[in-house]
């Protein structure tokens, strides 16, 4: 049995817990998902919507606020009840905070950042990043259940977990053996910030610019373009060098990695040096004049035309 | 400014082979001579000992020998003996071999090693006698009291892009040394200000470069037998210029594939990097690349003007070694030998110097002495003129080098008349007369595929280049009005051609004309630049501590 | 306030990477190493701490005898001495084996505060520091901006900024001794001086060796390049069809919008 391991805030669930969901349901085992918190009931029928066996609950006051040694100590007595095979989680920095934590006190392993599994005798393989998503790594894991994973963020689709046809999975509360005073932890509510710096491994969907777009006044073209999928703007090196975007923008070898779901390359060549930041995205649009230019090589999708054409066709077509 | 001071005995700037076996050297001479054990610190720009260090390279073991008589078991890395030489002519679809290899290019009983691991070697033999190795320190300034050496002062480290001190700022460190040694490589930058200040080239020749770019490949194991020397001569280059191409082979399918051309061709057209990638498409060279792939990158400029353009190497304070005052023999392409050499000799005269407690220039040139005594004039010597005579054409060199084996270097006008490389770039006008072309596209191009051929961009990445991004140009260009004006009329920004690692870049200036792209990050620390433009406008400054190549296995 | 921080050393970030015969690993042989960068950020933090709150700052690394280049580097920018559990197997091993081999090192030293970065730039697990918590018996919190600490009181306690999800963050007071993973990017690693060179090859670097290993239970079978799947397909047409097409794809074909 696989339990999938539910994350909200402020009676919100976390989108990414129906990606876990997803993956569950593609491992094959019976799925059960489990809440921890507080004032739990709207989460958990919204929840039991989902194609899973059962959802269950974990309420206690002191698991109101998320602390990590709440949620350990909480989830640790779930897994002495409900005896789980697996415990899946999106990986989030909620999850990175206690599931490794959570992991050692119950002494069984777990594997993070996994973008894809595939079954492996009685158990899985797990595929996950390496050298900061240069290289895949397929890892086993042996000992006893349960085994805890947690999966990237876009690596399943939150809109494959299948949901209930007719009804809904049934809800049951579990008693949680929770010591208020045992939470060191003392946490003061969220608060919003502006960040100083942006950081692009978290975007979902990137829209690149290179010396393509010839001027800095055209970067409100790709503005436009990243406005309309939701997408995050970043450049290749000559952009930053030329001081059109901040270099916290720049995608490479001397600025970031990323990984997105989607990377729409705007008049970018494709140098080696920008390739390395990149490569390892899902999904590769390019969109440039020449067609001898290397991007071209590791795109999904390339058209050969001018982005000054091409992108207000599709700003367009997406605001149909 | 605040500085810190630290006080040694001898220092020495630069980890290469020059300022490694001096620092070993002194080590020696301190258990030979005991006394007073004397502070000694080496200084290097690189992030780790041999990062930046590159060559060929074929060693002759002469000077390796004597520092380090036990060096095979000390582990001494040396990747394969020579066991065949060949020479060839190349044509463009052909290779005409020499029937008889050329005596200075016999190399019988020496080694192809990687410079980097020989360099690295090196330094952990000097680290384990307790010497003070600080990688990641380049000497940006000597300090004098008069026109007496007395030290260097380290580059600030944290400062932006702008000019402005950040939250990390360090300022760079005086050292003062009763002696220091300078062996800051070929157009070292402390040795160009030195000689200039204290006219050390008086009465010398103009020194003449080469620029050499070398890939390392990983080539399918049986593909060419190790220790294998193959040099070339003749395509791509033509008369006009000086230069060919190697190749030696290691174990395990590594080897080592070079072009060296003379920074002193005519055509302002011409692209050294361009000529390697012909070089490769060479069949010759082609056959031997099919299936591999290159795993390394670099390039570093080459002192080939011999003995008469050696500059005084001593004055109050200072000695010179190693490429920085240019002990290199361009005729047998050999040069870590004379380096390490000396490297060692200066290290002799520094000890005594310090000990005797008397280190002006008088007591100083006894370091010029030595090396008049020594093999290092036994061997450059009758070569002296043999670079210069190739300013009259491949053809007359090779009949001068042939002749200057029997006549000990002998000629009418000795030395042969000779002028600085970039003062022989002729102007556009007068090289292509009414076939102007096109400054921004190459006059000859040769398809990059990426596999055999690559651009300099991607070259670069596999430098294994690296500078922190957010600080000031290192390439300073005095003014680059002249670029966009003066230089792109006469001679079309020859700079973006000769820089082996696309520093230099004459963009769109919005304004219909073009203006020049310093990319100082891509720089691999050559030198050329600093060597060739024609209004010799650009000074080469050292980046910040531990930025630039990687030159592993190189 | 006497302050632990568990650094690693990995390949460069420029470093070819090639994969090794093995098939399970990278060919590190001849690589060039260096401090794993979110440590650094680590680092700097519990240099600042001390500077701040007076103790001393011991580097601790698990690792080949290799890793004892980073540990020299940290010494040199001002760490006052050294844990190195050596061993070559740590290189590669998983978060369990060198969380306890920490552990089992440093448990002896009652460290107030024990600082690691977010996750290795090689493996990148992202676990070691919170098992690493969990086997001392201390309280954690991840993924920390910003650390006051108040040691007026007894026995301490800390107040923390914690990054969350979509530019919110979050206060949390924890009692020391505690444990912290530190955000990268939050400040600037500080220059090793020719002094603090210097004085580094004084410093103690104390070599442990781990205490015996269970048997993983988190294995590498293989690490190899991501294939392209797909070939790249290029869209034909005028601008206007091809984007048409192209936006189509990019919702039917992979649900990428």
């Amino acid at each position: 049995m696989i339990l999938v391991i539910a994350e909200h805030r402020d009676g919100k669930l976390n989108r990414a817990t129906w990606e876990a969901i997803a993956a569950a349901q593609q491992a094959g085992a019976p799925v059960r998902v489990a809440l921890v918190g507080a004032a739990l009931t709207t989460l958990a029928t919204e929840l039991a919507a989902a194609d899973v066996a059962e959802v269950l609950t974990v309420e206690h006051e002191a698991l109101g606020a998320y602390t990590a040694d709440g949620y350990v100590m909480a989830l640790a007595s779930l897994v002495e009840s409900e005896k789980p095979g697996y415990l899946f989680f999106p990986h989030t920095y909620q999850t990175r905070d206690f599931a490794p934590a959570l992991g050692a006190r119950l002494n069984r392993p777990v594997v993070t950042d996994v973008t894809a599994l595939k079954k492996d005798g009685d158990g899985f393989v797990y595929t996950r990043p390496v050298f900061q998503g240069k290289l895949n790594a397929d890892v086993s894991v042996s000992g006893p259940a349960p085994h805890l994973v947690t999966f990237q963020i876009g690596a399943f689709r939150a809109d494959a977990a299948a949901r209930k046809s007719g009804g809904a999975a049934s809800v049951r509360a579990v008693a949680a053996t929770v010591d208020a005073s045992a939470i060191r932890q003392k946490a003061e509510a969220p608060f919003k910030e502006a960040k100083q710096a942006v950081d692009l491994s978290q975007a979902e969907r990137i829209i690149a610019v290179g010396r393509g777009i010839k001027s800095q006044e055209n970067l409100a073209l790709a503005q436009q373009l990243a406005q309309a999928i939701g997408a995050e703007v970043a450049a290749s090196r000559p952009i930053c060098d030329s001081g059109w975007l901040p270099m916290d923008r720049q995608i490479g070898s001397s600025g970031q990695t990323v990984a997105p779901k989607l990377y729409v390359a705007l008049g970018i060549s494709g140098a080696i040096q920008h390739l390395v930041g990149m490569k390892g995205s899902r999904t590769i649009v390019a969109i440039n004049k020449d067609p001898e230019a290397p991007i071209f090589e590791i795109a999904d999708y390339g058209i050969v035309g001018d982005l000054f054409e091409v992108v207000p066709a599709m700003i367009a077509e997406l605001n149909k | 400014m605040e500085r810190e001071t630290l006080d040694v005995d001898i220092l020495i700037v630069g980890g290469g082979p020059a300022g490694m076996s001096a620092a070993l050297r002194l080590a020696q001479l301190q258990k030979e001579k005991g006394g007073e054990p004397l502070s000694i610190a080496v200084l290097e720009k690189a992030r780790e000992a041999g990062a930046h260090s590159l060559s060929g390279a074929v060693l002759d073991p002469s000077a390796l020998r004597q520092l380090v008589p036990d060096f095979k078991e000390k582990g001494a890395p040396l990747a394969a003996d020579v066991h065949h030489d060949s020479v060839y002519f190349l044509t463009r679809t052909g290779k005409l071999p020499f029937p008889i290899i050329p005596p200075p290019l016999k190399n019988h009983g020496n080694y192809i090693i990687s410079l980097n691991h020989f360099v690295k070697w090196l330094g952990t033999l000097v680290e384990a006698e307790g010497i003070d190795l600080f990688a990641g320190f380049p000497a940006v300034e000597l300090l004098f009291e008069g026109d007496r050496v007395v030290g260097v002062r380290t580059g600030d480290r944290g400062i932006g892009k702008h000019g402005e001190k950040k939250g990390n700022f360090e300022p760079g460190v005086e050292i003062r040394a009763k002696v220091t040694i300078l062996c800051d490589g070929v157009r070292g930058n402390l040795t160009k200000v030195l000689v200039q200040r204290l006219k050390l080239d008086d009465g010398r020749l103009p020194q003449v470069y080469a620029l050499g770019i070398k890939e390392l490949w990983e080539l399918p194991k049986d593909r060419i037998s190790p220790g294998s020397v193959a040099h070339t001569m003749g395509y791509p280059l033509r008369n006009e210029e000086f230069g060919g191409g190697f190749i030696y082979a290691m174990p395990d399918g590594l080897v080592s594939l070079g072009f060296v051309v003379g920074l002193d061709y005519k055509d302002p057209m011409f692209d050294p990097h361009l000529a390697f990638q012909r070089f490769k498409l060479h069949p010759l060279v082609s056959a031997l690349l099919s299936g591999g792939h290159m795993v390394r990158y670099g390039a570093k400029a080459l002192p080939e003007g011999g003995w008469h353009t050696i500059p005084r190497p001593y004055a109050d304070g200072v000695l010179l070694a190693g490429d920085a005052a240019a002990f290199l023999n361009s005729i047998r392409l050999k040069g870590i030998h004379l380096a390490m050499r000396t490297g060692m000799l200066a290290a002799e005269t520094a000890f005594d110097a310090v000990r005797a407690q008397d280190v002006s220039a008088a007591f100083l040139q006894a370091y010029e002495r030595r090396i008049n005594a020594s093999e290092v004039r036994r061997e450059l010597y009758p070569v002296r003129n043999v670079h210069q005579s190739f300013e009259h054409g491949l053809f007359a060199g090779l009949a001068y080098a042939g002749l200057s084996l029997v006549t000990g270097g002998w000629w009418i006008r000795d030395p042969m008349p000779a002028q600085a490389g970039h003062e022989r770039m002729a102007k556009l006008a007068e090289y292509y007369r009414d076939a102007r072309p096109n400054p921004d596209v190459p006059v000859s191009p040769v398809k990059i595929d990426r596999q055999v051929t690559f651009d300099r961009l991607t070259n670069v990445h596999y430098s294994g280049t690296r500078h922190a991004e957010d600080q000031p140009s290192h390439l300073i260009v005095h003014d680059t009005d002249i670029c966009r004006t003066r230089c792109r009329e006469e001679y079309g920004n020859p700079c973006t051609r000769f820089c082996p690692a696309n520093v230099y870049e004459m963009v769109d200036a919005g304004d219909g004309g073009k203006r020049l792209q310093i990319n100082a990050s891509n720089c691999v620390h050559c030198k050329t630049c600093d060597i060739l433009d024609p209004y010799q406008i650009i000074d080469w400054v050292p980046p910040e501590g531990g930025g630039g190549p990687n030159y592993e296995g190189m | 306030m006497k302050i632990s921080v568990c650094i690693k050393q990995v390949v460069t970030r420029e470093w070819q990477l090639r994969v090794a015969d093995n098939g399970t690993w990278i060919r590190d042989s001849d690589a060039s190493f260096e401090l794993n960068e979110p440590d650094a950020y680590a680092l700097e933090e519990a240099l600042r701490l001390k500077e701040k709150h007076g103790g001393e700052v011991v580097v601790c690394s698990a690792g080949p005898a290799r890793a004892a280049q980073v540990i020299r580097e940290a010494l040199a920018r001002g760490a006052d001495r050294a844990i190195h559990v050596e061993a070559d197997a740590l290189a590669t091993a998983e978060a369990f084996t060198v969380a306890d081999a920490l552990a089992a090192a440093i448990r002896e030293e009652r460290f107030d505060l024990v600082l690691t970065g977010l996750q290795s730039d090689d493996q990148g697990f992202g676990q070691v520091g919170v098992v690493l918590a969990e086997r001392l018996g201390m309280p954690h919190a991840t993924i920390i901006m910003e650390v006051q600490a108040d040691t007026s009181s007894g026995s301490g306690a800390l107040r923390v900024k914690r990054e969350l999800e979509g530019g919110w963050f979050q206060w949390v007071t924890l009692p020391l001794p505690a444990l912290l993973t530190i955000q990268s990017g939050i400040n600037q690693l500080r220059y090793a001086t020719l002094k603090g060179i210097m004085a580094a090859q004084k410093k103690e670097i104390k070599k442990v060796a781990p205490a015996s290993v269970g048997a993983a239970s988190v294995q590498i079978r293989k690490v190899y390049f991501p294939e392209r799947a797909k070939k790249t397909q290029m869209i034909p047409g005028s601008p206007a069809e091809a984007a048409k097409t192209l936006v189509t794809k990019l919702k039917d074909e992979v649900r990428a919008l």
